[in-house]
């Protein structure tokens, strides 16, 4: 049997707390004195050197917001209002109380797809292109987790939440054209889509009637019990751009329904000259 | 397809209202000081229901408002009377039952005629966003007349009516 030997002391643990300290300080010096007398090129691209492979950088094409994107981000909105009505509609969401407001929502997609086509119209006039689906990106932060919450099993006000959608989405849009008035270059396009965005208010106010109906659902009011500004009408004086927090779906177990912020197209959901269906 | 247009930088438009916008946005006004006594008008004749002179009150006490704010765009040059032949020839329709809320609901219909031809036409950009937020809210005016308290949804998206100004007159 081979007799096991027995443990010595490493050199490590001979080191005082000292000379652990002068041996890290030596370390640091040689360090230093090494990257100082080392050559600039490093590497091809005068880049740190690093150990792997990195892609290359990709950068954003170069782009303008001119009127043919801003004509094209409205197409796009336009169908994201579209889709929504077609999903609602075809999902069969509008029941219960909210039956006939599948037929005022068939009104509404005509409006919308009319709307598409004269944007479209203004856009080829300008030298663009069309755009002929919608926004993906506007898709994604609203209209898709809306309906996830929407159409969860656990939902149970599925066409009054529908409704809320429509309505919502309806002031979004409308607030996109009052914003756009003060980005078109050509005067002429500001009164063309404003005429478009009073349309879309109007939707608005028709939806918000069918939430709170009545003469007591035009001014502003909140709710008693929860202090939450009701849907209503004529919310203020003058159109405001401001973000909208609409709650959807189950509540929770104090009673809170999840929230989606809503807002206008920013510069990263606009539909440049590059981006197609 | 059509050639692509090249793109060119375009020249930043003043803030401040041109010559020619101050004509037009005079004009704004006194159609909206106009509107604005024939809510009074109307609420004087006293033909409505508490909730419903709520309602006319707030729509008046709006149209006070884009008088004072487009007054504030103008400055010394506001002339500030109302447009008296819009007046004259509705005042007697706002005071009649039968005929006062539709003829209400036509005036907005005129202001947002009239506010989109402009909107077309202003140059200084402060005119532009203020006129483009007050036609978006009486829009929904119009709509109020046609959605409550009975809903008729061909009323309230209708938006038919004559600009009381032209886009020529306008500058555009």
């Amino acid at each position: 049997m081979m007799a096991i030997p027995k443990k010595t002391k490493t050199h490590l643990a001979e080191l005082s707390r000292r000379d652990l300290f002068r041996i890290g300080g030596m370390g640091l010096i040689s360090a230093t004195l090494l990257a100082a007398c080392s050559k600039n090129d490093l590497t091809a691209d005068n880049a740190i050197a690093s150990i792997g492979t990195i892609p290359p950088n990709s950068s954003l094409p170069k782009v303008d917001v001119t009127d043919v994107v801003l004509l094209r981000t409205a197409v796009s909105v336009e169908y994201n209002s579209i889709d929504m009505y077609t999903a609602a509609i075809d999902g069969g969401y509008f029941s219960g109380d909210f039956a006939s407001t599948a037929e005022i929502a068939k009104r509404f997609r005509d409006d919308h797809l009319a709307h598409a086509e004269t944007l479209n119209t203004l856009a080829v006039a300008l030298g663009g292109t069309t755009f002929d689906c919608a926004n993906s990106r506007i898709n994604s932060l609203i209209i898709k987790p809306a309906f996830d919450l929407i159409t969860a099993p656990d939902n149970p006000d599925v066409a009054f939440d529908t409704v809320t959608l429509a309505h919502a989405f309806e002031t979004v849009s409308a607030q996109m054209y009052q914003g756009f008035v003060g980005q078109f270059s050509d005067p002429k396009l500001r009164g063309e889509t404003i005429r478009i965005g009073q349309n879309n208010v109007r939707h608005a106010v028709i939806l918000a009637q069918l939430i709170n109906p009545g003469l007591s659902g035009i001014e502003p009011s909140a709710d008693p019990a929860t202090g939450i500004a009701n849907v209503v009408a004529v919310p203020s004086a003058f159109g405001n751009l401001a973000i909208l927090r609409v709650p959807f779906g189950s509540p929770n177990a104090d009673g809170v329904k999840t929230s989606i912020t809503m807002e206008t197209p920013s510069l990263n959901a606009l539909t440049y000259d590059f981006v197609s269906c | 397809m059509p050639a692509k247009k090249s793109v060119t930088p375009q020249a930043i438009p003043p803030n401040q209202p041109t010559e020619a916008d101050l004509i037009m946005l005079n004009d704004v006004q006194s159609a909206e000081l106009a509107v604005r006594d024939l809510y009074d008008t109307a609420l004087r004749a006293g033909a409505f229901s508490d909730e419903q002179t709520g309602v006319l009150q707030l729509f008046r006490d709006h149209h006070t408002a884009y008088a004072q704010a487009i007054n504030g765009i103008i400055g010394k040059s506001a002339i500030n009377k109302r447009n008296e032949s819009l007046y004259s020839s509705n005042s007697d329709l706002v005071t009649a039952s039968t005929t006062s809320l539709p003829t209400l609901q036509s005036l907005e219909n005129i202001l947002v005629a009239t506010h989109t031809t402009i909107v077309g036409s202003l140059i200084g950009m402060d005119a532009v966003t203020l006129i483009a937020s007050i036609l978006i809210v009486e829009a929904r005016h119009a709509a109020v007349f046609g959605s409550a308290p009975k809903m008729d949804v061909a009323s309230a998206l209708n938006d038919v009516a004559a600009s009381l100004v032209t886009s020529n007159s306008a500058g555009g």
